[in-house]
C-alpha cells in the first residue's frame, strides 16, 4: 500500500490546492502515480470537525489527516492527532520545543516525525550539525521530501544511519500536480490513522520516488 | 524574537468613500491591463466594471499608523486574494473599509517571517459587498540568535 504522508490543501495559507482536485488528479494519473491514499498535514493547525469519508468513498482514495508544526529543531509532522495534543500544544506557535512535541505526542498515542530534515533552518540535520542534542524518541523521519532542493534529501541518510530512524517519503505538495510524487510504501494495510501510527512505529515501510517517471511523462507529452 | 503581538487584529485603519464610479474610470481600468473585452471598451447602457475593479481603489491609509515595532522594517507584498460580489456599475458610490484581518508567523529556509493580512471590504451605496480583498504583507524581523 502506498501513501503520500505529507500534503497541504488550500486549508494551509500557502497552498491553493483543493482536496478534491488532488483526488481527481490521482484518479487520472493512476498509471503514473499508484497512490492509495494521502495524509493532509496542514500547517500549524488541526480542525477536529473535518470528515472526508464521503470523498474517500467517491474517489476510492484513502484520506487521513495529520498536522505540520514548527519547533526549535525544524518542522515536524504529527500523526494521530488528538484533542489532548491540541490542548497540550498551541499548533500555531512556531517556537514549540521539539523534544516536548516528540515526547508528548508519543505519550498521547501518536507519532511526531521531523520532515524535510535536510533543509536549512527548518530541518533536523542542521540543528544536529550545530551541536544540539539529538532528540529522544524519534521513530522516523521524512527521508524523501518532494519539495526539497537538490542535495537536501541526500543529507538525511547520514542522520538515519547514525540514529536508526525509520525513513518515509511525502510529496509536501502545495500544488495539485505535485501530489504523490514522493510517497511511502507500507508492507501492511493502513486503513486508519491508528493503523498509520502503528505502521510508522513498526518500520515495515520505505520511501518511494515517482519524480523521475513524472518528469519523463511530461517530457513525452 | 518574541511571540507575535496580535492586539492589532480587528483594528479598522481606513474607511474611505469614493466619488461615484464613472464609465471613463471603468474604460481606463480595463485598458490599463489590456483587457480586450468589448463590454469595457467604451461607455454603454448596460456597462459593468471588470470583476477586479475594486483593486484600483486607493484608501487614505495602506496599513495602520502604528504597527508593532517587533515586525522589523523589511517587508514585501506577499500576494492578494479577491472575492468578487455584486457588479460595479457607473454611478455606484463605493466605500472601502480596511481592517487587520490576521497576523501569523511561519518559519522557512531563510528563517522567521511574520505575515499580516489586511482585509478591505468594498460595499456599494445599497450596502451590497462588491469585493473582499485580502492583502498579505510579509515582514522579516531582526534575525534571532538561532537564525543569525
Amino acid at each position: 500500500m502506498i501513501l503520500d504522508l505529507h500534503a497541504h490543501s488550500e486549508a494551509s495559507e500557502d497552498s491553493r490546492a483543493p482536496l478534491e482536485t488532488y483526488l481527481k488528479w490521482l484518479q487520472r494519473k493512476r498509471d503514473l502515480l499508484p497512490i492509495d491514499g494521502i495524509v493532509l498535514t496542514e500547517h500549524r493547525q488541526w480542525d477536529p470537525s473535518l470528515d472526508y469519508r464521503p470523498l474517500e468513498d467517491q474517489y476510492g482514495i484513502r484520506i487521513l489527516r495529520g498536522a505540520e508544526v514548527e519547533t526549535d529543531y525544524g518542522h515536524i509532522l504529527l500523526y494521530g492527532v488528538t484533542d489532548a495534543m491540541t490542548r497540550r500544544f498551541d499548533f500555531a506557535d512556531v517556537r514549540l520545543s521539539a523534544q516536548e512535541v516528540v515526547s508528548e505526542v508519543a505519550r498521547l498515542g501518536g507519532v511526531a516525525a521531523p520532515c524535510h530534515p535536510g533543509r536549512p533552518t527548518i530541518g533536523l540535520c542542521e540543528h544536529y550539525a550545530a551541536g544540539k542534542p539529538p532528540l529522544d524518541g524519534v521513530v522516523a523521519v521524512e527521508a524523501l521530501n518532494g519539495g526539497s532542493r537538490r542535495g537536501e534529501n541526500e543529507r538525511v541518510q547520514a542522520v538515519i544511519d547514525a540514529y536508526g530512524y525509520g525513513a518515509f517519503g511525502g510529496s509536501d505538495a502545495h500544488l495539485v500536480s505535485l501530489i504523490g510524487i514522493c510517497a511511502t510504501e507500507f508492507d501492511d494495510d493502513v486503513r486508519s490513522i491508528d493503523d498509520l501510527v502503528a505502521a510508522l512505529k513498526g518500520r515495515r515501510y520505505r520511501p518511494v520516488d515517482f519524480r523521475e517517471q513524472v518528469r519523463a511523462a511530461r517530457g513525452a507529452a | 524574537m518574541s511571540a507575535i503581538d496580535r492586539t492589532i487584529v480587528g483594528q479598522e485603519f481606513d474607511r474611505t468613500t469614493f466619488a461615484p464610479v464613472t464609465a471613463e474610470q471603468i474604460v481606463a481600468y480595463a485598458a490599463s491591463y489590456g483587457d480586450p473585452d468589448p463590454r469595457y471598451a467604451a461607455p454603454r447602457a448596460d456597462m459593468i466594471a471588470p470583476p477586479t475593479f475594486a483593486l484600483s481603489l486607493r484608501g487614505k491609509h495602506f496599513m495602520p499608523r502604528h504597527m508593532p515595532l517587533h515586525l522589523g522594517r523589511n517587508s514585501f507584498d506577499a500576494g492578494k486574494d479577491i472575492e468578487v460580489g455584486a457588479d460595479v456599475r457607473p454611478g455606484d458610490v463605493l466605500t472601502a473599509v480596511s481592517t487587520v484581518h490576521d497576523v501569523y508567523e511561519k518559519t522557512g529556509r531563510s528563517g522567521s517571517m511574520t505575515f499580516i493580512v489586511f482585509r478591505t471590504t468594498v460595499v456599494n451605496q445599497s450596502g451590497a459587498t462588491v469585493a473582499t480583498v485580502d492583502q498579505k504583507m510579509m515582514f522579516r524581523g531582526e534575525a534571532t540568535d538561532e537564525h543569525r
